[in-house]
């Protein structure tokens, strides 16, 4: 490192020495006025731009699940979200919701009722222009569930369909006390539409850490917050949000591309 | 941009590659056929094949298809020295009548055994995609009742011998039948 700031160092003298006698050959009295106008130029330019970000919190809900229950009259759910700008590009966010869905599979019939809660970080890479605040993220969360699952009805499967296909046999049998926990990437975006006001979706990819399954004879078919289990521990998800960001402070935009010139 | 638009498709294509745990494996074990072997009278370490044997399950038309690529009657019939047949879920007994000689111009060689076998039933959890499997264990006093048709016949059916009282999975013998 030392060795580079010593050629640099080195090599700005020279250049300038060879424009001093470049134009001292010229006209004699102009070099000076040349130096002392870019400088205060650039110093001019650094000013101008005064480019502020807004920092806050930003809350809302997930008009998906709470609209999916005015059609699917198997579903029931909410999902809260909101997030904390902390730094120019990282934001906290957390969503916490509950889910009473029944699934109906060619052989199952269940019901799973719980709440969860995911906490984690969006970093927004997307550059806004002026005053624009949009984002387009990657993210990470931790979930946890606590939920229950009820069968209310299953099937026989027979290989052999010699005896009459057996019909659905009622069951009712409950599983409580269930929790499970996982990892989400989140890639989502969120656009200003009003004023505050925001819109956005994400999609979420999910891997199960750990689950507490039913005691015998069943398995979590789904998780409130990770959705339907599939084989292994792969789950998918997506959300599509309104928001309302509370302005809470303003922080300057420093020009990171001009202090970095002048240091050189 | 670019690259969470290629997230979002790898998520899209992952996602729907995942719906195959919605079809039943055909290779899962579900529930399990009682698996029956034939076994020769007078050397009873040596298996016999049955002749033409046709099993009719109580209350049915048609037999138990033995062979599929067959048509007409002979998928009904087998010649060899097993056969797996399915007991029912919804009930604890189920009754076959075995026919030998099945379709024989000769009526006097014709011979028909019914056997009940009585059992209790367990429903086991196999995954979403194949419910439930039924598990079958044999009555321990009383595992079967074997009458001849008509019952002043003798029965074909020398011995029957339970070999495995559970019935779990169709890898072994439950029933040797010895004639």
């Amino acid at each position: 490192m030392t060795v580079f700031c010593i050629q640099a160092q080195e090599t700005t003298p020279t250049t300038k020495s060879l424009d001093k006698t470049k134009t001292e050959g010229v006209i004699p009295a102009s070099p000076k006025q040349a130096k002392a106008k870019p400088s205060s130029a650039t110093k001019t330019d650094t000013i101008v731009p005064i480019k502020k970000d807004r920092y806050g919190v930003r809350v809302g809900l997930d008009l998906y699940k709470l609209t999916r229950g005015l059609y699917d009259s198997n579903y029931k759910g909410i999902e809260l979200v909101g997030d904390y700008r902390f730094t120019k590009n990282y934001y906290l966010a957390a969503e916490i919701g509950s889910e009473d869905k029944t699934t109906e599979d060619d052989r199952l019939n269940t019901t799973t009722k719980g709440t969860y809660i995911k906490f984690g970080f969006d970093y927004n890479a997307y550059e806004n222009w002026l005053n624009m605040e949009n984002i387009i993220s990657i993210g990470l969360r931790g979930g946890f569930s606590t939920f229950n699952q009820e069968l209310n009805s299953y099937k026989i499967y027979n290989t052999q369909h010699y005896w009459n296909e057996m019909p659905w046999i009622e069951s009712g049998k409950s599983f409580n006390g269930l929790t499970a926990g996982w990892i989400e990437v989140v890639a989502g975006v969120k656009v200003k539409v009003y004023n505050n006001i925001f819109v956005g979706f994400s999609l979420r990819m999910n891997t199960l850490l750990f689950e507490k399954k039913p005691d015998e004879n069943f398995e979590n078919l789904y998780i409130p917050g990770f959705n339907r289990t599939y084989a292994g521990n792969f789950g998918a998800g997506f959300n599509y949000t309104v928001t309302y960001f509370i302005p809470l402070y303003k922080k300057t935009v420093k020009p990171k591309e001009v202090v970095k010139k002048e240091i050189k | 941009m670019k690259k969470i638009l290629s997230i979002l498709l790898l998520v899209i294509v992952t996602s729907s590659s995942c719906e195959k745990d919605d079809i039943c494996d055909a290779n899962t074990p579900t529930t399990p056929r009682l698996v029956i072997d034939f076994y020769n009278i007078t050397t009873p370490s040596v298996k016999k094949n049955v002749t033409n044997l046709k099993v009719v399950g109580d209350g049915m038309k048609e037999g138990i298809v033995f062979n599929s690529s067959a048509t007409g009657d002979d998928q009904y019939l087998t010649s060899g020295t097993s056969i797996s047949i399915p007991l029912k879920t919804d009930a604890n007994s189920t009754k076959f009548s075995f026919t030998l000689n099945s379709g024989n111009p000769n009526p006097t060689l014709i011979d028909i055994d019914e056997v009940t076998f009585n059992y209790t039933r367990e429903n086991v959890f196999v995954s979403r995609a194949c419910g439930f499997k039924t598990l079958f264990t044999f009555d321990p006093t009383n595992p079967y009742i074997h009458t001849a048709v008509p019952s002043t016949k003798t029965k074909w059916m020398r011995v029957i011998s339970i070999e495995k009282s559970n019935i779990a999975n169709e890898n072994e013998t439950h029933v040797k039948i010895f004639f």
